[in-house]
């Protein structure tokens, strides 16, 4: 009975030891660069925690924040179109208030000037930042509760153990090879490849007109349109419109604010014209309430890329309704270097009254 | 509460594990009603606004149980008592779990827009099925009489009382009698903490590391082939670790008290049929079906053709069970499908070759798998219709991706069916014999292995730091 218990002792004791010996492995790597920069840092996809640490470990002077439909941009490519020393922190399926917490926190570290993609979507479902299980504020604000979070985390003890077998001379370069293809999160060597598509990406196999109709059937079928206008509400949308875009810009009147409307397809708010017209009313109507909000600012510059036809009319520029090719991210880039599209503060309803009619008018070739 | 979270194991467990044995010294009655208060505070964290529900559940079981056991009743009468519990205990469980889906269906049908919203009780459906066999027990005079705070405790016990496994009172109630379970036991608090940690493990590392995955063909408006097959085969095997790694948990916790809970998975996935799969998943709950369904509509003993009838039965309502949607009725199908095709191939082919065993079995072994993962494909889908466009993206090899994100998830599944094909399970690895109460009698033997004892060690301190803020078990939602 008393070796037994004394099992009981030395494995409860082991435990705690192996738990603090994850703790201090991921202290000393610091795969998310919390604590220290390092030069042989690996950076990862999963950009809701990564933010967290490049927010620390970069240094930038520009923020650049959107949705998925933002996310294939590269750093040297708006550093190079815009001269500007930016930061991409944009997030696959983001709401306003996760991307406005941490734009927050980028504009605290120095961020003087923020590039903005707006969907309108992102105002549709803004929980509270501080009960989001996908974005943890703690580990952004570096409370002990965030701090511990990530020290004492498999996830993180496996990322470290790992970054530290690489920068074994013998295993750097095969480890290094390999890692995009690992289950690894830390895998990608250059800060500039987070989420962008590799150079010999081949785009016209993933955006094309092909696959951009059968993207508009799918989900203007039947069975499927009712999802065209969940959880949109005009009401909602405007308020968290209000709390997360207009509440930051006016906090941080110092900071300029690009913020654009991205150039969806014509097919989205076709689809909603189609099969969930009070949906396409909520939008426009919010977009319109946007436009004369944000013009009002001085701070803002508000750019609408959605009534450029030649852009949104091709559809092998998408890869389904809203998605749009690197092709086209090169082009925003180029209209925000020269200020095209900018809304006019006098008459800023003029791209949403064009859009509309285009919408109107456009007739879908089945 | 949950299992893997901080305040279950590091305040929970070790304050009703002292209070427990700390009573256990003065009285054996009293340590029975810690627990059962115990089990319904753990209840009560989660889900307060069920508890009156499930007290409610106790006492009119317990009630209908002390009138087929203790009462004097004609046959009639205790036909129409067990026929009371029975269809009490059904008609709650089809209020709160079935109501909504009958509406919509309703409302399909008849153009009607009844809306129904009944939040569904947590473990509803465990406690159900557990009284129900208590009653059908009672009724067949093979319950002896049982005290109240032993029963309640049969019912609420914590290691269970959410997502099973499903316990028989003959097993549990007896044990919860004996006086030696109140006293600690550092061999089987060992074991239990070990067979605790390697759940643990199953769950924080294993099934939410591979989680990600399953958004591949589940979340994906149009996957490819090998994104449909990444994410159908992580979902098989997020649903084996998360389900498997509970039932340890369970079993693990409960050794830690003195009690033996049964075993609910034994390596299914290495099932050379699929009569062999549904003798190594969720076996407590086969074994009800088998029990006190199957028999009850005359199982194999009315004819071949009754027979698959009553398999098809048995397998809808499974299926039912686990929740209200066309998918898992549809899962539901396909398993009884395949139990008769197994019956139905058993009887024409009744002796092979010894030749061919080998081959045989390793054939038995793919075709049942891959017919196990079609099935899972149901079972996950939102719809009938998502799940049929997956599948008809995993019958469709002339559209593959083959990226980065695809070889990384096709390297995370390969070691997982390495983990689930080549690796012992926990009870082999323990030596856990729940007939005979018998756990790691081979580890003092072996005085303890070192190696042993400090890879339990690190296993259990991976589970804990596994532990993350929003975790869930699947099981939670049948």
């Amino acid at each position: 009975m008393r070796g037994n218990f004394t099992h009981l002792r030395r494995l409860l004791l082991a435990s705690i030891a192996c738990v603090l010996g994850a703790a201090v492995l991921t202290y000393l790597v610091d795969p998310l660069q919390l604590f220290r920069p390092s030069r042989l840092a690996f950076y990862s996809d999963d950009t809701r925690v990564q933010n967290a640490g490049l927010i620390r470990s970069q240094s930038f002077d520009t923020a650049f924040m959107g949705t998925s439909l933002a996310i294939r941009f590269r750093q040297s490519d708006i550093d190079r179109a815009l001269g500007v020393h930016s930061l991409k922190l944009a997030m696959t399926g983001s709401n306003s208030r996760q991307q406005g917490f941490v734009l927050e926190r980028a504009i605290e570290r120095g961020a003087r000037r923020v590039i903005w993609a707006m969907d309108d979507f992102i105002f549709v479902d803004a929980a509270d930042i501080e009960a989001d299980p996908f974005l943890s504020v703690d580990l952004y604000r570096q409370t002990t509760k965030g701090i511990a979070s990530y020290l004492f985390s498999a996830a993180m003890a496996k990322e470290s153990l790992f970054a530290l077998l690489r920068s074994i001379p013998p295993l750097q370069q095969k480890l290094t090879q390999a890692a995009p293809f690992l289950p690894v999160k830390f895998a990608l060597s250059d800060v500039d490849d987070i989420y962008a598509l590799s150079r010999d990406f081949d785009i016209a196999r993933d955006y094309n007109a092909k696959k951009t109709l059968a993207s508009f059937a799918y989900i203007t079928s039947p069975v499927r349109s009712r999802f065209l206008g969940e959880g949109c509400g005009y009401d909602a949308m405007l308020r968290h419109f209000e709390r997360d875009a207009v509440g930051l810009i006016t906090r941080h009147p110092g900071v300029t604010f690009d913020i654009y409307l991205p150039p969806y397809s014509i097919l989205q708010f076709v689809a909603m014209r189609d099969a969930s017209p009070a949906t396409l009313k909520i939008v426009t109507d919010l977009t319109a309430r946007i436009a004369e909000r944000l013009t009002q600012l001085p701070n803002v510059r508000l750019y609408d890329f959605r009534a450029i036809r030649a852009v949104t009319h091709d559809l092998n520029n998408y890869s389904d309704v809203i998605h749009h090719s690197p092709v086209v991210d090169a082009m925003v880039l180029n209209w925000l270097m020269r200020g095209e599209y900018r809304v006019d503060p006098e008459a800023p309803l003029a791209s949403l009254d064009a859009l509309k009619a285009q919408i109107e008018a456009y007739r879908v070739e089945r | 509460m949950l299992f893997n979270s901080y305040p279950f194991i590091l305040l929970f467990l070790p304050a009703v594990l002292a209070g427990y044995f700390w009573l256990g010294r003065r009285s054996n009655l009293a340590p029975v009603i810690w627990l059962a208060l115990a089990s319904l505070a753990f209840y009560a964290i989660g889900s307060w606004q069920f508890v009156g529900l499930l007290l409610i559940s106790i006492a009119f079981n317990y009630g209908v149980g002390y009138l087929l056991i203790a009462a004097k009743l004609a046959p009639m009468q205790r036909k129409a008592a067990l026929a009371l519990g029975v269809v009490g205990d059904l008609l709650v469980l089809g209020i709160f779990k079935y109501a909504g889906f009958v509406a919509e269906n309703i409302n399909a049908l008849a153009g009607t827009h009844v809306a129904v919203h009944i939040l569904l009780p947590v473990g509803i459906s465990f406690y159900t099925f557990t009284q129900i066999a208590f009653l059908v027990d009672a009724y067949r005079g093979q319950v002896a009489r049982y005290a109240l705070p032993h029963y309640a405790l049969f019912v609420t016990y914590f290691p269970h009382l959410i997502a099973g496994p499903i316990l028989h009172h003959k097993d549990m109630i007896p044990q919860f009698e004996r006086k030696e379970t109140k006293y600690p036991d550092a061999h089987l608090i060992l074991c239990g903490i070990v067979i605790f940690a390697i759940g643990l493990f199953k769950k924080t590392c294993l099934a939410d590391g591979i989680q990600p995955l399953v958004a591949l063909a589940f979340e994906a408006r149009s996957p490819s082939f090998d994104q449909a097959w990444c994410g159908a085969l992580a979902y098989t095997f997020q649903l084996y670790f998360d389900f498997s790694g509970y039932s340890d948990m369970a079993i693990g916790l409960s050794l830690m008290f003195g009690i033996f809970l049964p075993v609910n998975f034994n390596s299914p996935y290495k099932a050379t049929s699929i009569v062999e799969f549904w003798r190594g998943w969720h076996m407590t709950l086969s074994q009800f079906l088998r029990d006190y369904l199957y028999i009850s509509l005359g199982g194999n003993r009315r004819g071949r053709v009754l027979r698959y009838v009553n398999l098809m039965i048995t397998m809808l309502l499974g299926g039912l069970w686990h929740g209200a949607a066309w998918t898992f009725v549809a899962w539901g199908a396909l398993h009884g499908a395949y139990l008769c095709v197994n019956h139905a191939f058993n009887a024409l082919v009744p002796n092979v070759p010894a030749l061919l065993v080998r081959p045989a079995r390793i054939v038995g072994a793919i075709l049942t798998f891959l017919a196990v993962v079609v099935a899972w494909v149901f079972f996950r889908a939102e719809s009938v219709t998502w799940a049929l466009r997956v599948l008809h993206a995993m019958a469709d090899p002339s559209n593959i991706v083959l990226g980065r994100e695809e070889i990384a998830a096709l390297v995370l599944v390969s070691i997982y069916a390495a983990l689930v094909w080549l690796a012992p399970n926990t009870q082999a690895i323990m030596g856990y014999d729940h007939d005979n109460r018998r756990v790691g009698e081979a580890l003092p033997a072996g005085r303890m292995r070192p190696l042993f004892l400090y890879g339990a060690s690190l296993v259990l301190a991976l589970g804990i730091l596994g532990i993350q803020s929003h975790s869930e078990f699947i099981y939670f939602r049948f």
